[in-house]
């Protein structure tokens, strides 16, 4: 803990080196020097007292026991105490109840009926192209042999994302008209959209026990954030010309909220229900490690056994279902904002009669369920497929060696050492390391909180493992910008470039962290390669995409100016575009890194070890204890790293970025 | 408000006080020229009856100052008397409107001009609490809009005054026609009898067939035409209108005060206009009131505003109007002497002094006669008329009106000139 006091002390306005005064190396120097001057008191201090280089033992707080009697009085009284029997009881049953609910009534529609509701839905929102992805996609799960898992996943979906509307749609209107409540919400909100989706599991496991009702309100909290914050983003922003002439014509607190403020946030909330069900979408798959069934058990029970084709026949119909999900509400959101017009109701209208007519006569004609005869086992030619893979590409391909040897390397020639030298550091360099960095990009306030998330981690007694998965990251995040900011600079000078990848990245944003982990598997094994592949090939459509939009917003007339001296391209691109985006390059960083966490954890399922094994371990063993504790440092680690990347001036919209990049674009 | 020089205490009450000589319609009348629909835009009844109708607002003592403990400067006078740069260093505070008080009067335009940061946009904001102000009374038709509760307020705002934004401020999901109908939404009347309402409005203002538009497919000329429209539809008492015209090109701009100008002349609805715009305040203001770091620096009819500026900053303000435009023969004229009964052409006394020009030039005649109702006010010859042009004859109509030439539309008023403030 010592080290960890060194950081909170403003950067001093002292003289600092005189005659480069005003330049950055100045001033990153002046920032730094009280941070030196305290490590030069402390660390000889911290060395006398704990010598070595792991975290002292001295200073960790074992908090298995505690922990795991905690547990175990929970799962003792989960049947008995009132605070469960009245409570969470109802609350679970209620879940449950409604999850049946729903799946019972997809299931009474047939496959005909719910597959002409996703056609016409999407036909009413945006025209036959989405009618004809919508009733395709889904007819696809049903050929996949996936129609029962797809439904469980939807009904799983729409009680969550029905839940996280309402709860977000509610914080965000409370957090919209007051400030203060804004003010409280807001970095609870951004810190819990920069925590790996696998944070939020267990302590719903600790309470609701493995199953359905875990699996939907972890779903809920981890959804609910972006609906909560655009909403109140939205209300906030609201034109304040227009809510001036509202006011002035005499209209009512209530009147000027419901005729002006929430229909001026309409972008902003259809924008929120898209994100609020993509996460929900990404979060209701991974919940298949507690007990969420469906598409994602499949996935998860496939990867568990390596079976690759298996994996994919579930994989895709999460990825047709994201496709269709993120289209139709993205393409409500850019609508015209017409409204509920005579015409709009009647198309409803008829879109409504005729999903019930072909219910009734799926009903009448005894075919309910997708037949078995219009099935396709693909698992089968794919796992085929794989084994070749595995015999001819795995490795001892001539002169590009194989996609193992290639996985094997990485592991050998970077993952390893990164780990072993992150391990071999002495513990207050690692602290003085974060807090110099925050100190660097950012202010003294999120050089504190780093480091003492940082601090945590040691105190939590999982320094070791934190550091591996934080050696995958770095990794990671190394690859990620390299392929990342050339591919976004290419983008950025080269339209053609651009149109290629748009489709590419759209599709890339909207899939589920987990669908990720099946190719990779499928190319490298498994391993902590795989991971960093997964990781990697998630994180950089966000990355490409902020740093070509960075790259494009840059004034036209700089780059004129430039050109007009007689720049050449490179010195374009060096001297004026690069450090003109400055400011977006490094949230593309800030954005690479909290992404590329969030798979690295999640690659625990497939042989990335470290802290996201402990709480797949955790979960699989009822090992509560172990698990939350790997989960608070995962919670410590993302709360790091965030703070170490963040740019000063704080964007209004974070991981929002995944989306509204695109959405802009459609605009 | 940056502006460190103020004239701390420029003739803030005299300027006020001025006002009370008015010619409510002859100024108005004669800067817009031969503008044929302008031509009779007298509101019934003479000027000196619009001078003694009882004042729609009564603003008295205003002040608004933003900041901390903004309290504190209205009633101390130390602090009071300090210029804005002066006040920001010692409280943190500015002092949008200082000390301000006026009349505005039935069926008259009193336009509020300034450069931007001069605090006129805060002041009519101020009329109907859109911004609380700090210090001093508002009286709306004798009742005091500070002491309103909210629902009083409320009902202020729906059926007595209505605005006119700079930006508009239109729903942008909603047609015009919703638009149009929204202030009457809001006080609760049905659907069919607002749209109905909307519509006339709708055709009042020229914006048939764009009913089923939204905002965001007009021009913008069109967009503040939606904008009155909003603010006609409620039949306000009074229109406040905030620079409505200042976000539109130059020939829209002058279609919408035309527009203005006719809506005035049909209903005679009185009017106070926020503008920066100098010659539109000429061409729209009954009255003016100029203001400059919160303080009005001169209040009065067009023609006064040009022809006797209160101070350097004003005289500076006008400098590039053109005074013939302005001023009319009967403050540029002098007292008829024997024999002047008989030659040169016969002019109104509202008649410009370029319209005496351009009548002289025809005649040929050395002089003009100033003639009311077959009785002669007065004489104006080249000399005077030069002067005016050249700018040299600021205290004209002054020495040369008195007696038994001064205008019907302003008996005995100079000599209330004295009687600073209105309070």
């Amino acid at each position: 803990m010592t080290a960890a006091t060194t950081a909170p002390h403003p950067p001093v306005e002292r003289g600092g080196p005189p005659a480069a005064l005003s330049s950055a190396r100045g001033r990153a120097l002046g920032k730094l020097l009280p941070l030196v001057l305290f490590a030069a008191v402390l660390v000889p201090l911290a060395l006398i007292r704990w010598p070595g280089t792991a975290w002292p033992d001295a200073l960790t707080v074992d908090l298995s026991a505690p922990l795991g009697s905690a547990s175990d009085w929970i799962i003792d009284n989960r049947d008995s105490h009132p605070l469960f029997l009245y409570f969470f009881g109802h609350i679970s049953n209620a879940v449950v109840l409604s999850v049946r609910g729903v799946y019972l009534l997809l299931l009474a529609a047939g496959w005909a009926g719910v597959t002409a509701a996703a056609g016409l839905i999407g036909w009413r929102v945006a025209g036959v192209r989405l009618a004809l992805t919508a009733a395709v996609s889904f007819a696809v799960c049903g050929v996949l042999g996936m129609w029962v898992p797809t439904m469980q996943t939807l009904a799983l979906m729409v009680v969550a994302v029905t839940a996280s509307v309402v709860l977000g749609a509610l914080l965000g209107l409370a957090a919209g008209l007051s400030d203060r409540l804004y003010r409280a919400l807001r970095p609870v909100l951004d810190t819990m959209q920069v925590l790996p989706a696998f944070a939020y599991l267990l302590p719903v496991v600790l309470v609701f026990g493995i199953g359905v009702p875990a699996a939907v309100l972890a779903t809920v909290v981890y959804a609910a954030p972006p609906m909560a914050r655009l909403t109140a983003l939205g209300l906030r922003e609201a034109d304040r010309g227009v809510m001036e002439a509202v006011s002035s014509l005499g209209a009512t607190a209530r009147q000027r909220l419901l005729t002006a403020r929430l229909p001026l946030a309409r972008k902003q909330l259809l924008l929120g229900l898209n994100q609020t069900i993509m996460m929900a979408l990404s979060m209701a798959v991974i919940a298949s490690v507690i007990g969420a069934g469906g598409l994602g058990d499949r996935v998860y029970q496939a990867l568990a056994s390596v079976d690759v084709g298996a994996a994919l026949a579930a994989g895709l119909p999460i990825v047709l279902l994201a496709v269709v999900l993120d289209r139709t509400t993205a393409a409500a959101g850019s609508g015209t904002g017409s409204g509920p017009g005579k015409r709009g109701r009647l198309g409803w209208a008829v879109a409504a009669v005729a999903t019930v007519l072909v219910a009734i006569a799926g009903r009448l004609t005894d075919r309910l369920d997708w037949p078995e005869t219009w099935t396709v086992n693909i698992a089968e030619p794919v796992n085929r497929a794989v084994d070749w893979m595995t015999a001819h590409l795995y490795s001892g391909v001539p002169v590009i060696g194989g996609t193992a040897d290639w996985a094997g390397r990485f592991t050998t020639w970077v993952l390893d050492p990164l780990r072993g030298g992150l391990q071999a550091l002495p513990w207050w360099a690692v602290l003085l390391l974060v807090a110099a960095l925050a100190l660097l990009i950012g202010t003294w306030q999120t050089a504190l909180t780093a480091v003492l998330a940082m601090a945590a981690i040691g105190v939590l007694g999982v320094w070791k493992p934190s550091l591996d998965t934080l050696s995958q990251v770095l990794a990671a995040v190394a690859v990620t910008l390299v392929i990342g900011f050339a591919a976004g600079i290419a983008a950025a000078r080269s339209s053609r470039m651009e149109a290629l990848l748009r489709p590419v990245l759209d599709v890339f944003q909207t899939l589920p962290q987990f669908v990720y982990l099946i190719p990779v598997v499928a190319l490298f094994g498994v391993g902590r390669a795989p991971a960093v592949a997964a990781a990697v090939v998630y994180a950089l459509p966000a990355v490409v995409r902020i740093t070509t939009q960075g790259l494009r917003q840059v004034d036209p007339a700089a780059i004129e100016a430039a050109r007009s001296l007689g720049a050449t391209g490179g010195q374009q691109l060096r001297q004026v575009q690069l450090p003109l985006a400055g400011p977006a390059l490094r949230l593309a960083l800030n954005q690479g890194v909290v992404l590329v966490l969030a798979v690295v954890i999640i690659g625990g399922l497939v042989g990335g070890g470290a802290l996201g094994y402990d709480v797949v371990f955790g979960l699989a063993q009822g090992d509560l204890a172990t698990g939350l504790v790997a989960g608070a440092a995962i919670v410590c680690l993302g709360l790091m790293l965030d703070r170490v990347t963040q740019p000063t001036q704080r964007r209004t919209e974070r991981r929002t970025e995944r989306r509204t990049g695109r959405t802009r674009k459609a605009a | 408000m940056s502006d460190a020089e103020t004239a701390a205490g420029t003739a803030a009450g005299t300027a006020a006080g001025t006002g009370a000589e008015t010619a409510a319609g002859t100024a108005a009348e004669t800067a817009r020229g031969n503008d044929p629909a302008g031509k009779d835009l007298t509101p019934p009844g003479t000027e000196s009856e619009v001078s003694e109708r009882p004042p729609v607002f009564a603003v008295r003592d205003l002040w608004k100052v933003f900041g901390p403990k903004a309290d504190r400067v209205p009633g101390t006078p130390d602090l009071a008397a300090l210029t804005a740069a002066e006040l920001r260093e010692r409280t943190g505070c500015t002092a949008a409107v200082r000390d301000v008080s006026f009349d505005v009067r039935k069926g008259e335009v009193f336009v509020v001009m300034g450069l931007s940061g001069s605090g006129k946009s805060t002041l009519v904001r101020c009329l109907t609490r859109l911004i609380e102000p700090t210090a001093g009374a508002i009286a709306i038709d004798g009742e005091d809009v500070l002491s309103m509760d909210r629902a009083r307020l409320r009902e202020l705002r729906r059926h007595r005054a209505a605005m006119v934004f700079q930006h508009f401020g239109l729903l942008p999901h909603r047609s015009v026609l919703d638009n149009v109908a929204y202030g009457l939404e809001i006080q609760g009347m049905g659907r069919a009898q607002r749209r109905e309402k909307a519509a006339e409005v709708i055709g009042k203002v020229g914006l048939e067939g764009l009913e089923d538009r939204r905002p965001g497919q007009l021009s913008g000329g069109q967009q503040q035409r939606v904008g009155l429209a909003r603010a006609l539809a409620v039949d306000p008492q009074v229109l406040l209108f905030d620079e409505p015209f200042s976000a539109l090109d130059p020939l829209i701009r002058r279609d919408m005060q035309e527009e203005v100008i006719r809506l005035h002349h049909e209903e005679h609805r009185t009017m106070v206009f926020i503008t920066h715009d100098l010659s539109e305040a000429l061409r729209l203001g009954d009255r003016i009131a100029l203001m400059r770091d919160g303080r009005v620096v001169q209040l009065g009819t067009p023609e006064e505003i040009v022809g006797r500026p209160a101070d350097a900053y004003v005289r500076d303000f006008v400098r590039d109007v053109p005074r013939e435009q302005v001023i009319t023969v009967g403050a540029a004229m002098r007292r008829p002497l024997a024999g002047d009964a008989d030659s040169g052409p016969a002019l109104a006394p509202t008649a410009t002094v370029s319209e005496a020009i351009e009548a002289l030039a025809r005649s040929g005649d050395a002089a003009a006669r100033v003639v009311d109702g077959g009785r002669l006010l007065g004489v104006v010859d080249r000399e005077r008329l030069l002067n005016v042009v050249a700018g040299t004859a600021e205290a004209t109509g002054m020495t040369g009106a008195t007696g038994p030439g001064e205008p019907p539309g302003a008996p005995g008023a100079r000599a209330e000139a004295g009687r600073a403030a209105l309070r």
